[in-house]
């Protein structure tokens, strides 16, 4: 037998060499070979850069106000300039500024709470299917309840119990997004439960937060992490919402909802202030969705050729 | 050679609580083994032989497994009797287990060394250099080649036969005193079956592990086993250090299991291969008196109505048959 293993030289071969590399790389060929994932991933990829490159880009400040700039239109429009490309608001504050100061709020508030869904979902998800029997009933009845709640007016109950403010409001879109993560989470450890290795784990000596954490759950990643791109879109929505009500950001902060809430006033004359941050959750939360659908198909191994 | 038992399993009884039914998986079995030694433990499909290992590893799920009876004496402990924190530090360390599908049994998602690794980590604290070392160790002890370069391999970059190395690496890396091995050959081809039952016996020898080998493939039990216990739905039937066993076996199920493997040969006294009439019973249904009567050739009245006792013949040969009262 010759020994492929030994003659295995750098990092860039276990990538590009087909019969050794790691699945992990099938995946993301696979990823990359999905149309609508990548368009989904490129969307994202924009947001993120416009967050992270905020206050280099963006022409203005986005909460200056310029008070003989009041309305201005987009810049095609007859009365609109270079100087606000996008236009102004109510207060002469630059659109285009605000909308990019927004994806930073709106990508914080999405790692944040799909963070605290995450964590807490997966692991109550995780002891539920190990486990089984009565904790499993507690966890998931309970699971159940919050899910029985309309997702916005749960979340509602709890700013209104916190109080309004962005931060509160990612605390409550992650609580109410916990339950999706454990079901998922639940639903992949009771299938890997029944595998051979976990019972090797058990004959080895390991204990049960051990092998639950340590063994299974790595093999879960998969659903976790479409679930995790798809309730990234979710959150967005969830906290344009909330902002929209009054109970998320507050002015000034240039939250996209918070923004759209701020122009309905004056949806007939200034199109423009509620339209553009409407169009930015849009693409935001269909970037999300699409490189969501993408992952599923590029992960699921009931999918795979 | 005649040593001291290392296990000793008496009167074991696992039963399952299903749907009101109890079905009694291991019914009164007991077993010896002893240091250095490899016991053969031989059946068909459900007759309790891997409930058997299961039982001695504390891996019965309860519920709906009970033990009903009996004791498992281990280096002068009760395993039935010793808390589950004790039984971790046991499991994997001094009694260890290699599995039927080596195909199923590794983590996917971790590099076959870290699996080792991992096994030496929860039983030994030692610094994470000599955990290394150790791992290329039993590398080189179940002869991989290049274990070096092979401990950085995921599971399915290897073959089966290769994985199959890695479990046996993998129970071996905390020197066990016993290795319960459920057949570990039975899914691998023919010629990789002989290397690592090769190997296995090898490994004994160097060791002096002692090993609980279960299998339905009385050619392999003949390769490996110093002493064989034939289990027939969740009784053992007939024990018999192996030479005496296939010379002259007593119990007519043990006949039967014999004339049943085929025989390669040429000429006219080739004859036509025998089966065991009928089927196994269901545990849910069994037969009253001997569990074996409804498909024995040679069944007495007797057979119908009382279970027969274990009868010893002489020399560690028992057998559960009423011929022989």
């Amino acid at each position: 037998m010759t020994d492929r293993a030994a003659t295995k030289t750098s990092t860039w071969t276990r990538i590009t060499d087909p019969e050794d590399r790691h699945p992990f790389f099938d995946q993301v060929e696979k990823l990359f070979q999905n149309k609508t994932g990548v368009a989904g991933l490129i969307i994202i990829t924009v947001f993120t850069l416009a967050a992270i490159l905020a206050p280099l880009i963006s022409p203005h400040d986005p909460v200056e106000n310029a008070l003989y700039d009041q309305l201005k239109p987009p810049v095609w429009q007859s009365g609109g300039s270079a100087k606000n490309l996008l236009g102004t608001d109510d207060l002469g504050r630059d659109m285009l500024s605000r909308l990019i100061y927004g994806a930073r709020i709106s990508l914080t508030l999405g790692v944040v709470s799909v963070g605290i869904a995450l964590v807490f979902g997966s692991f109550l998800g995780a002891i539920a299917g190990y486990k089984k029997g009565w904790l499993d009933n507690v966890i998931m009845r309970f699971m159940d309840i919050v899910l029985a709640f309309p997702h916005i007016l749960l979340a509602i109950v709890i700013v209104a119990y916190l109080g309004p403010g962005l931060r509160n409001a990612m605390m409550a879109i992650g609580i109410i997004n916990i339950p999706r993560f454990a079901r998922i989470v639940r639903a992949s450890v009771m299938d890997e439960y029944e595998k051979d290795y976990v019972t090797a784990a058990r004959a080895a000596g390991a204990r049960d937060l051990r092998i639950i954490f340590s063994a299974i759950f790595p093999n879960c990643m998969a659903p976790i992490i479409v679930q995790a791109s798809l309730g990234f879109g979710a959150a967005i929505l969830d906290a344009a919402g909330l902002s929209f009500l009054g109970l998320g950001a507050q002015p000034p902060t240039p939250e996209w909802g918070a923004m759209i809430a701020e122009g309905r006033a004056m949806i007939l004359r200034a199109w423009w202030v509620m339209t553009f941050p409407g169009i930015a959750i849009l693409l935001a939360v269909l970037g999300f969705n699409l490189l969501g659908d993408g992952l599923r198909d590029a992960l699921d191994p009931r999918l795979r050729d | 050679m005649h040593t001291d038992p290392l296990l000793s399993i008496q009167n074991l009884k696992t039963y399952f609580q299903v749907r009101g039914d109890v079905l009694k998986a291991v019914d009164d079995v007991s077993l010896t083994i002893r240091q250095g030694e490899t016991l053969g433990l031989v059946g068909e499909s459900g007759c309790g032989k891997s409930v058997t290992a299961a039982t001695i590893m504390g891996l019965i799920p309860m519920p709906p497994g009970f033990i009903a009876g009996g004791a498992i004496r281990f280096e002068g402990q009760d395993l039935l009797k010793t808390a589950e924190s004790r039984m971790r530090r046991i499991r994997g360390s001094k009694i260890s287990m290699i599995f039927q599908e080596p195909m199923t049994s590794l983590n996917p998602v971790f590099t076959v060394g870290e699996q080792v690794a991992e096994v030496v980590r929860l039983h030994e604290n030692l610094p994470e250099k000599e955990i290394q070392e150790r791992v290329i160790e039993s590398f080189r002890l179940v002869k991989i080649p290049a274990p070096t370069a092979r401990i950085r391999e995921y599971p399915h970059q290897m073959s089966g036969g290769m994985r199959q190395r890695v479990m046996i690496a993998m129970a071996l890396a905390c020197h066990p005193r016993l290795m319960i091995a459920d057949e570990p050959t039975t899914a691998l081809d023919v010629t990789i079956q002989a290397q690592i039952l090769e190997l296995m016996n090898s490994l004994k020898r160097e060791t002096g592990a002692s090993i609980l080998f279960i299998t339905h493939d009385l050619g392999v039990i003949a390769e490996m086993a110093q002493t064989v216990a034939v289990m027939y739905t969740g009784k053992v039937m007939e024990e018999a250090d192996v030479k005496t066993l296939f010379a002259t076996p007593r119990h007519p199920y043990t006949i039967g299991l014999m004339r049943s493997i085929p025989i390669v040969g040429r000429g006219k006294q080739q004859r036509k291969l025998s089966t065991i009439p009928g089927s196994v019973p269901s545990l849910f249904n069994l037969p009253q008196g001997c569990l074996f009567h409804e498909r024995c050739p040679e069944k007495w009245q007797a057979c119908e109505q009382e279970p027969p006792p274990m009868i010893e013949l002489g020399q560690g040969h028992r057998v559960r048959c009423y011929k022989y009262a």
